[in-house]
C-alpha cells in the first residue's frame, strides 16, 4: 500500500511477521504485538524495541500519540489509490491470508456493517464487512482459499 | 446537612462538587446550556435543569434562571464553583434573599475584596503588606514624584482594572509621560474610568497564594501556600505546593498575614489570598483575594489531607470546622497541570472539536479531575479547561517525575492540547530549580520551538501512521482482532456442554 503523509511518501508491505514500512530509501521491519481497535492502540516492535501508539482518524487527518508526544499528520491521496477505498461494491482482501469462513450466500440481502466473511492473516482474524446495504452478487472465494492483498473477495449490488 | 444542592457551573468543577455531594449523601441538581446538553456533568447529576442558549449570559451567568431552577427543583443551596457568578456579590445576596444558601463567603466579604484599589486600602489598614505605591494621584508631577519615591521601575495600572488592560511598566522617568497617557486612554476605553494607581514594579516575581478556610462561627485558619508562577496570558497553567521559594519562617509569616487579611473582611468558607513574592528581597505583597474555591485547590487537598469541596458544603450547612491551625502540616509535594484545549504553538489559542480519544492516566498518587470524556464536544463558548491532572509524591523531585509520566499517558485526540507543552515546562532546568517567575513562559521559554507541526515527523510517527492505515483504517472492511488475545482455556470456548 502506497501512502502519502504530510507529503512524505511511505509504502507498507505485509510480511510473515508484520509489515515492512519503506520511506526515504530505508526499510523498517515492524512486528505487530497487539492491536486494540476500540482504543486505536497499536503495540509494535521496530528492531526489537517495543512501541505503543494511539491513532485516531479524523477525515484525512491522523492524530498520533507516541512516547507521550501527540501530533497530527495529514494523509493525501496517492496516484494509485487502493481499490478498496474507491469501490464500495467490490470488497478486497486488506492483506494476504486465508479465508476462514463465508457467512453469506449469493443473492442474500445484507446490511451495512454485516460480516460477510472472515480471513486469517498474521495470527489475526479479519472480518470483511459490508460497506453498504445491498445484495451479494458474487462470492469469489471459499473457506480455506489463499488470497493475495487487494484480491476481490465479494462483489455486491445495490 | 442539605438534602439537595444546585451546582451553578459546568465542566470539571461541577463534577468535583457533585462527587463531594454524593459522598455526603446530598442530591445534586445540574444546570446546562444548549451546548452542554450531553455534557458529563448533566449525565452525572441526579437532576438537570436546562437554562437556555449557549452564550454564558443566557445560561451560566443568568442569576434569575439559576435561582428559579434551584427553587423549582427543591434545592436548599447553590454552589457557584469558580468563574461565572462565584465572585458576584449581587448574586450571593440574591441567593440569600431567595431563602437559599450560597455556598461560599458572605456577599459583604465578596464586595469588600472585589475592587482592586479598595481592597488594597483595606489591607494596608489591616497591616497586611501591599506593593509600595500610591492611589488617587492626578497630575503628571504627582506621578513623577511618586515614582521617584518608589524607585524605578514602576507599574502604572488602572484602578478599576484587570486582565493587564491599562497597565504599563515604566523603567525610567523619560518614559513616564507617554506611559501615563497610554494607560489613561486604555483604562477609559476598557473600564470607563481613567483613575490610575502607581506602584513598585517587581520584575522577577513569583505568584504565591495561601488557602484560607473558616466556618461561620469565626474559626479561620490557613492551609499553606500554592506556587502558581507558571502562567500564560496572566493565567495559571501549573501549580504546586509547597512553594520551592518559601522558607518555613516566610511560610509562617505569610500564612499569618493571609489569616489577618481574611479576618479583616469577616471571611468564612474557602478563600485564597494571593501574594506577589520577590525572591531577590524575600518580600511579599498582597495582590488580591479570590473569594471562592480555586481551580488549583486539589494540590492543597493532597498535601494538607482535607476535602475542601466537602467542607465548603458542611460549613455552609452550619457545621463547625473542627480543626485548628496546629492540626495541619504539609505532607509530601503535589503538582497540578491544567490540561487545556489550546494550541501553545499558535499563541495558546483555544482548540475546539469532538474528542476522538480521551484516556486519563492512572496510578498511585495520580488524580484526574475531569469534565470531559471520549465522544464529548469542546465548544468555543466556555473556558477550554478539559481536565486537571494532579500528582502527589514524597518530595518535589519525585512529584515532577510522576507528573511527567502521567502527562505522557494522557491521550487526547480531536482537539489540540497543552499536554506536550507542559512536559517541556516540567523538563526545563528553570522549573527543576524552582526559578520560574510569572513572565517566564513569555520571556524565557521558546514556545515557537515547541511547534511540532513544523518539525519533520519522526520515523516512528510515520510508521505508526502507516500501520494504522493497514490495520485500523476502513473499519467497515477489516475489523481486526487478535485471536490469541482471548483465553484459550476459557470455559466459553468449550463445546462439550460444560456451559449447560
Amino acid at each position: 500500500m502506497k501512502l502519502l503523509f504530510d507529503s512524505q511518501p511511505i509504502e507498507i508491505v505485509p510480511t510473515p511477521n508484520g509489515y515492512d514500512v519503506l520511506f526515504d530509501g530505508q526499510t523498517h521491519p515492524v512486528e505487530i504485538a497487539r492491536l486494540d481497535k476500540a482504543s486505536g492502540q497499536i503495540e509494535f516492535r521496530i528492531g526489537g524495541i517495543a512501541q505503543s501508539a494511539y491513532i485516531s482518524f479524523d477525515g484525512a487527518k491522523r492524530w498520533i500519540t507516541l512516547n507521550g508526544q501527540t501530533r497530527m499528520l495529514t494523509k493525501t491521496s496517492t496516484a494509485r489509490r487502493g481499490a478498496r477505498q474507491d469501490s464500495t461494491a467490490g470488497l478486497t482482501a486488506p492483506m494476504p491470508g486465508q479465508v476462514r469462513s463465508v457467512a453469506v450466500g449469493v443473492g442474500e440481502a445484507v446490511k451495512k456493517g454485516q460480516t460477510l466473511l472472515t480471513m486469517e492473516a498474521m495470527k489475526m482474524e479479519i472480518k470483511i464487512q459490508a460497506l453498504m446495504d445491498g445484495k451479494i452478487k458474487t462470492i469469489f472465494v471459499a473457506p480455506g482459499a489463499t488470497v493475495e492483498r487487494e484480491q476481490t473477495l465479494v462483489e455486491m449490488a445495490e | 446537612m442539605f438534602t439537595k444542592i444546585l451546582i451553578a457551573n459546568r465542566g470539571e468543577i461541577a463534577m468535583r462538587i457533585m462527587r463531594a455531594c454524593q459522598e455526603l449523601g446530598v442530591k445534586t441538581v445540574a444546570v446546562y446550556s444548549d451546548a452542554d446538553q450531553n455534557a458529563l456533568h448533566v449525565q452525572f447529576a441526579d437532576e438537570a435543569v436546562h437554562l437556555g442558549a449557549s452564550a454564558p449570559k443566557e445560561s451560566y451567568l443568568n442569576r434569575d434562571k439559576l435561582i428559579q431552577a434551584a427553587l423549582h427543583s427543591g434545592a436548599e443551596a447553590i454552589h457557584p464553583g469558580y468563574g461565572f457568578l462565584s465572585e458576584n456579590a449581587a448574586f450571593a445576596a440574591a441567593v440569600e434573599s431567595a431563602k437559599l444558601k450560597f455556598i461560599g463567603p458572605s456577599a459583604d466579604s465578596i464586595r469588600a475584596m472585589g475592587d482592586k484599589a479598595e481592597s488594597k486600602i483595606l489591607m494596608k489598614k489591616a497591616g497586611v503588606p501591599t506593593v509600595p505605591g500610591f492611589e488617587g494621584l492626578e497630575t503628571e508631577a504627582e506621578f513623577k514624584q511618586a515614582a521617584q519615591e518608589i524607585g524605578y521601575p514602576v507599574l502604572i495600572k488602572a484602578s478599576a482594572g484587570g486582565g493587564g488592560k491599562g497597565m504599563r511598566v515604566v523603567s525610567q522617568e523619560s518614559e513616564l509621560q507617554d506611559a501615563l497617557e497610554l494607560a489613561r486612554g486604555e483604562a477609559l476605553n476598557s473600564f470607563g474610568d481613567e483613575r490610575l494607581l502607581i506602584e513598585k514594579y517587581i520584575a522577577a516575581a513569583h505568584h504565591v497564594e495561601f488557602q484560607v478556610f473558616g466556618d461561620e462561627q469565626g474559626n479561620l485558619i490557613h492551609l499553606f501556600e500554592r506556587e502558581c508562577s507558571v502562567q500564560r496570558r496572566h493565567q495559571k497553567i501549573i501549580e504546586e505546593t509547597p512553594s520551592p521559594v518559601l522558607t518555613s519562617e516566610l511560610r509562617e509569616q505569610m500564612g499569618a498575614a493571609a489569616v489577618q487579611a481574611a479576618k479583616a473582611v469577616n471571611y468564612f468558607n474557602a478563600g485564597t489570598i494571593e501574594f506577589i513574592f520577590d525572591p531577590s528581597s524575600a518580600q511579599y505583597y498582597f495582590l488580591e483575594m479570590n473569594t471562592r474555591l480555586q481551580v488549583e485547590h486539589p494540590v492543597t487537598e493532597l498535601v494538607a489531607g482535607i476535602d475542601l469541596a466537602q467542607w465548603q458544603i458542611r460549613v455552609a450547612a452550619g457545621e463547625k470546622f473542627p480543626f485548628q491551625q496546629k492540626d495541619f502540616m504539609q505532607r509530601g509535594h503535589a503538582i497540578e497541570c491544567r490540561v487545556y484545549a489550546e494550541d501553545p504553538a499558535s499563541g495558546f489559542l483555544p482548540s475546539t472539536g469532538k474528542l476522538l480519544q480521551f484516556i486519563e492516566p492512572h496510578g498511585p498518587g495520580v488524580r484526574v479531575d475531569s469534565g470531559f470524556a471520549k465522544g464529548k464536544t469542546v465548544t468555543h463558548f466556555y473556558d477550554p479547561l478539559l481536565a486537571k491532572l494532579i500528582v502527589h509524591a514524597e518530595n518535589r523531585e519525585t512529584a515532577i517525575q510522576k507528573m511527567q509520566n502521567a502527562l505522557k499517558n494522557f491521550i487526547v485526540h480531536g482537539v489540540v492540547t497543552n499536554v506536550d507543552f507542559m512536559q517541556a515546562v516540567l523538563a526545563h532546568p528553570d522549573f527543576a530549580s524552582g526559578q520560574v517567575t510569572t513572565r517566564w513562559v513569555e520571556t524565557v521559554l521558546a514556545v515557537a520551538d515547541l511547534a511540532v507541526e513544523k518539525n519533520k515527523p519522526t520515523p516512528e510517527q510515520l510508521i505508526s501512521a502507516a500501520l494504522a492505515e493497514a490495520t485500523l483504517a476502513n473499519s467497515s472492511i477489516a475489523a481486526v482482532e487478535r485471536r490469541n488475545e482471548s483465553d484459550p482455556y476459557s470455559p466459553w470456548r468449550q463445546t462439550n456442554g460444560f456451559r449447560n
